[in-house]
C-alpha cells in the first residue's frame, strides 16, 4: 500500500502528465517547429558553403551541385591556416592557464580555513559584477605599459603587446569560474578529507588525487566556457594585436567578410563553417556535463 | 606509512601551515583578478579625471563626465557626495549612541582617535595612487626619442619613486599607516573593544570619501559657474540640483505614503493617504520635468545609445524568457529525445558570435531575393532592406507622419534583436529545464488532487516556484544586452548608420576612434556601470517582493 503511493508520488514527481494524446502531438509538433528554428541557420550555412556566390544571392536554399572546392578556396583565400592556428595557441594557453590558476583558489576557498577567507571571497565575487566595458580601457591602458616594461626586461620576445601575454593573461583568472569550482568543491562530503589525512596527505595530495578526479564534470564546464570565450574574443584582440601574426580567428573571419572579400558570400560561408567546425566536435564531445553545468550554475546564482 | 614520521605538531604551527599553504594557492589568482578586475575599477576613475589621449595630460576633475551627462552630472556627484556623507554621519551618529548610552563605556571614545589616523590611512594610500599613476604612465612619453637600451624602463620605474611629489605623497602615507597601526595596537591592548574601532573607522573613512567627493563636485560646479559667467550668461546649477532633488525627494515621499495607505484599515484614512501621495506624485512629476532641460547640454550620441540600449534590452529579453520558459516547459514532459532536443536548442548560444551574425546579415539580406525577403513575401510583405535599414520600424509600418516616440527600433537593430534572442532562448531554455526539476513533485499531485488544471497549476504553481530562476535569468539577460558588443560590431552596416550604436558601441568608438580619448571612453564606461548597478539594484528591490523562495 505504501509502496503503491510510493511509486505513484515518484511518477507523478517526474512531470505533470497530461492525459491526452493530442497534447503529446502538438508537444511534439512545436518541440520540432522551435528545433527547425534552432538548427535552419545552421544547415543553411552549410548548404550555402557548398553553393556559387551567384546561388547564395539568388536566395536558394540547396545548391544545384554541391560545390567542395569553396573550403579549400576559403581556407586559401582568408588565410585561414594562420587564423586558426594562431586561436589554437591563444586558446589552449588560456584553458591552461585558468585550470592551473582557478582550480587551487577555488579549492582554497571551499575547504581550507585562513585570515580573511570570507571578505577575500566577498571582494572577488563583487568583481564578477563589474562589466567587461567598465575595465576594457584601464585594462588596455595597464597592458600596454606592461608590454613595455616587460620588453624592457625580457628584450623582444617579453612584449605583451602583439603577443600572446596580452591576449592570454588578463583572462586567466576568472572569478565566475572560481565561484563555480568552489561551490562543487565545498559539495564533497568531509569524510574523504579526514581519510586522506589519515593516510597522510596534504592539501596538495589531496586536491590532485580527490578532488579533481571527483569533479571532471565542472572543470571540463570551466574549460568550456574559457575554450568558448577565447576562440569567439573579437573586442580585445581588436585593440592589443596590429599583426596578423597574432590575430585570433574571429579577427580573421571578420576581416574577410568585411573588407577582403565582401561579394565572395560561398567563400565568406566555408569560411564560418570552418570556424565553428572544432566548436561543434569539442561540443557533441562534452555537451553532457557542459549543459548540465551551466544549468546548476544558473540554478545557484 | 605515514604514521612511521608521526610527530606531534603544535597546533600554531598546524594554522600557520594551513594559512601560507591557502595563500599560495590563490596568489596567482589573486594577483591576477586584483591587477585585472579590481584595479581597473579605480583606474578607469581616475583616468575619467584627467584628459588622457594616448598618456596621462591634465587634471580637469569632472569635466569628463560634464561633457557626457551634461548638468546632470552636477546632480548625480551631488547626491553621491551626499548619500557618502550621510551614510558616514549615520554610522558616526550610532556608534556614538551607543558609547553614550551604555554606562561604563564613556572611554570607548577614545577610540576616535585611532579611528581617524585608520581611516586616514587608506585615503592617503590612494592619494599617493594618483600622484604615482600620471608619472609611471607617462615613462614611455619620457623615453620617447631617446635611443632605450634593456632595461631602461625599469630604471625610470625606480626612478618614479623618488620624484618628489611621489616621495612626499609616500613619506606622508606610510607615516600614518605607522600611526594607525601603533596605534591600533596600543588601544587594543589597553581597551578590550576592537571591534568600536573598527566601527569608528568605517564611519570616518565614508565621512572622508564624502568630503573629497563634494570637494571635487563643488570645484566642479564652481568652475562651471565662473566660466558661465565670463561667457555673460547664468548658470542656474543649484536650482537646478534643488528642484531635481526634491522632486526625487517628494516621489520617493509619495512611495512611502502610498504603502502606508495600503495598510491603513479604515476607507477614510487610506483616501487620505492616498490623496496626499497622489498629490505628492503631481509636485515630483512637475520638479522632475526639469530634468530634460539638464539633460539637454548632454551628449545627444550618449542619451541616442542609451535610448537604443535600452530598446534593444525591451524587445530582446521578454521574448527571450518567454520562448525559453515555453520550450523548457515543454521538455520537462517525458518525453522521448528530450537530450536531443535540449542540445540542439543550446547550439546557438555556445557558437562563436561571428560565424552566426554573417549567417544572418546574409538570411536578411537587402537582395529582394534573399531567404527572408522570400519569405516575408509569401505573407505579402514588400522586400525590406534589413540591416541597411536606419528607419524605425513604426515609421516603416504607420508611414512618414508618425510620431517621434513611435518610430520605435531600427528594422536594423530588429534584426540584431531577432538574432539575440535566438542566440540566448536555448540558454534560457536549458537553465528553466533545470530550474523545473528543482519543484517538487509532490505539489503538483496535491494541486491536481485539488482539481486544479494544467494552465491553474502553472499560472498558480509553476511561475511562483520559478521564479528565482526567472529573476537569475531576468538579471543575466539585461545586463548582457547592456554589454553586448560582438554581434552588433560585426552587424554594423554604414547604410544603417548609427542605428543600432548602443552605449557599448559607443564606447568603444570612443577608444578606436582616429583621435581616441580614453579618458571620455572611461567616464561613459563610468555612467554605463552605475546604470548597470541601478538595474541590478532595482531589480532586487522588486525581486525581494516578488520573488518566492520556496
Amino acid at each position: 500500500m505504501a509502496d503503491l503511493a510510493l511509486e505513484r508520488a515518484q511518477t507523478v514527481a517526474r512531470a505533470p502528465r497530461r492525459p491526452v494524446r493530442w497534447n503529446t502531438i502538438l508537444t511534439y509538433a512545436l518541440l520540432i517547429f522551435g528545433a527547425v528554428l534552432a538548427l535552419g541557420p545552421f544547415i543553411w550555412m552549410v548548404s550555402s558553403s557548398l553553393m556559387s556566390s551567384a546561388e547564395i544571392a539568388a536566395g536558394r536554399l540547396f545548391p544545384a551541385v554541391p560545390i567542395f572546392q569553396n573550403y579549400p578556396d576559403a581556407w586559401n583565400a582568408a588565410n585561414l591556416g594562420l587564423f586558426m592556428w594562431n586561436s589554437v595557441r591563444v586558446t589552449a594557453l588560456t584553458v591552461a592557464g585558468e585550470l592551473l590558476v582557478c582550480v587551487p583558489a577555488a579549492y582554497a576557498f571551499a575547504r581550507m580555513r585562513f585570515f580573511g577567507r570570507d571578505v577575500l571571497f566577498g571582494i572577488m565575487l563583487a568583481t564578477i559584477m563589474v562589466p567587461a566595458i567598465a575595465t576594457l580601457i584601464p585594462n588596455f591602458l595597464t597592458v600596454v605599459w606592461l608590454s613595455r616594461l616587460s620588453e624592457s626586461i625580457f628584450g623582444e620576445a617579453g612584449k605583451w603587446m602583439d603577443n600572446w601575454p596580452a591576449l592570454t593573461i588578463p583572462f586567466i583568472a576568472t572569478p565566475f569560474s572560481i565561484f563555480l569550482l568552489r561551490q562543487f568543491f565545498a559539495q564533497l562530503p568531509a569524510e574523504l578529507w579526514d581519510a586522506a589525512r589519515i593516510d597522510g596527505a596534504g592539501h596538495v595530495r589531496f586536491l590532485r588525487s580527490v578532488v579533481i578526479p571527483l569533479s571532471r564534470a565542472p572543470i571540463m564546464t570551466v574549460a568550456m566556457f574559457s575554450f568558448i570565450s577565447s576562440w569567439n574574443a573579437l573586442m580585445w584582440p581588436l585593440l592589443v594585436v596590429q599583426t596578423d601574426a597574432w590575430r585570433p580567428i574571429a579577427f580573421g573571419l571578420q576581416k574577410f567578410v568585411n573588407s577582403d572579400a565582401p561579394n565572395e558570400l560561398h567563400l565568406q560561408m566555408a569560411g564560418a563553417v570552418l570556424m565553428i567546425l572544432p566548436m561543434v566536435i569539442l561540443y557533441f564531445f562534452t555537451q553532457k556535463q557542459f549543459t548540465e553545468g551551466i544549468a546548476q550554475s544558473g540554478l545557484k546564482g | 606509512m605515514a604514521s612511521t614520521s608521526y610527530r606531534p605538531i603544535s597546533r600554531r604551527r598546524r594554522v600557520l601551515v594551513e594559512n601560507l599553504t591557502a595563500y599560495a594557492f590563490l596568489l596567482p589568482a589573486g594577483v591576477l583578478i586584483f591587477l585585472f578586475g579590481l584595479f581597473p575599477v579605480a583606474f578607469a576613475f581616475f583616468v575619467s579625471l584627467y584628459r588622457w589621449r594616448r598618456f596621462p595630460d591634465e587634471y580637469v576633475g569632472l569635466t569628463n563626465y560634464e561633457r557626457a551627462l551634461g548638468d546632470f552630472s552636477h546632480v548625480l556627484f551631488f547626491w553621491l557626495s551626499l548619500a557618502a556623507l550621510l551614510y558616514g554621519g549615520w554610522l558616526l551618529w550610532r556608534l556614538l549612541r551607543q558609547i553614550v548610552t551604555t554606562p561604563g563605556q564613556r572611554r570607548a571614545l577614545l577610540y576616535l582617535i585611532p579611528g581617524v589616523v585608520l581611516a586616514a590611512a587608506p585615503l592617503l594610500m590612494v592619494r599617493w595612487g594618483g600622484v604615482l599613476l600620471p608619472v609611471i604612465m607617462n615613462i614611455p612619453r619620457r623615453l620617447r626619442g631617446q635611443q632605450e637600451t634593456q632595461g631602461m624602463f625599469v630604471n625610470e620605474l625606480f626612478a618614479s619613486f623618488r620624484f618628489p611629489e611621489v616621495l612626499d605623497a609616500g613619506n606622508v602615507m606610510l607615516g600614518i599607516m605607522l600611526l594607525g597601526v601603533l596605534l591600533a595596537l596600543l588601544f587594543t591592548r589597553w581597551l578590550k573593544h576592537a571591534a568600536l574601532m573598527w566601527r569608528a573607522t568605517a564611519a570616518l573613512l565614508a565621512l572622508g570619501t564624502g568630503a573629497l567627493l563634494m570637494q571635487l563636485t563643488l570645484d566642479t560646479i564652481n568652475a562651471a559657474i565662473a566660466s558661465a559667467r565670463e561667457a555673460g550668461e547664468t548658470l542656474p546649477i543649484w536650482t537646478q540640483i534643488i528642484l531635481i532633488s526634491a522632486g526625487f525627494g517628494l516621489l520617493g515621499a509619495a512611495y512611502w505614503l502610498w504603502g502606508r495607505a495600503l495598510r491603513q484599515p479604515g476607507d477614510r484614512r487610506f483616501i487620505g493617504l492616498a490623496f496626499v501621495a497622489v498629490t505628492a506624485v503631481l509636485g515630483a512629476y512637475l520638479l522632475i520635468a526639469e530634468l530634460p532641460r539638464v539633460l539637454a547640454s548632454a551628449d545627444r550620441d550618449m542619451l541616442t545609445g542609451f535610448n537604443i540600449t535600452i530598446m534593444y534590452a525591451l524587445f530582446t529579453v521578454p521574448f527571450q524568457l518567454a520562448i525559453g520558459l515555453g520550450l523548457a516547459y515543454l521538455l520537462f514532459q517525458n518525453l522521448k529525445g528530450k537530450t536531443l532536443f535540449r542540445m540542439i536548442f543550446f547550439l546557438p548560444y555556445i557558437m562563436p558570435f561571428i560565424a552566426t551574425s554573417i549567417v544572418f546579415s546574409l538570411l536578411f539580406s537587402h537582395r529582394q531575393e534573399s531567404i527572408i525577403n522570400n519569405l516575408v513575401g509569401a505573407v505579402g510583405i514588400a522586400p525590406q532592406k534589413w540591416l541597411l535599414e536606419p528607419l524605425g520600424v513604426g515609421r516603416l509600418i504607420l508611414g512618414e507622419s508618425v510620431p517621434p516616440f513611435l518610430t520605435g527600433p531600427s528594422l536594423a537593430l530588429i534584426v540584431v534583436i531577432i538574432y539575440t534572442v535566438w542566440t540566448y532562448a536555448g540558454y534560457a531554455t536549458v537553465v528553466f529545464l533545470a530550474g523545473l526539476g528543482n519543484i517538487p513533485g509532490e505539489l503538483y499531485e496535491a494541486a491536481r488532487i485539488d482539481g486544479a488544471g494544467g494552465w491553474q497549476i502553472f499560472r498558480r504553481l509553476t511561475l511562483p516556484l520559478l521564479s528565482p530562476t526567472t529573476f537569475f535569468l531576468v538579471l543575466v539577460a539585461v545586463i548582457g544586452t547592456f554589454q553586448a558588443f560582438t554581434q552588433l560590431w560585426i552587424m554594423r552596416t554604414p547604410a544603417a548608420g548609427r542605428s543600432i550604436d548602443t552605449v557599448s558601441i559607443y564606447i568603444f568608438r570612443q577608444i578606436t576612434d582616429a583621435d581616441p580619448s580614453y579618458s571620455y571612453g572611461a567616464a561613459l564606461a563610468f555612467v554605463l556601470f552605475g546604470v548597470i548597478l541601478l538595474l541590478t539594484f532595482v531589480q532586487n528591490r522588486i525581486a525581494g517582493r516578488r520573488v518566492f523562495y520556496g
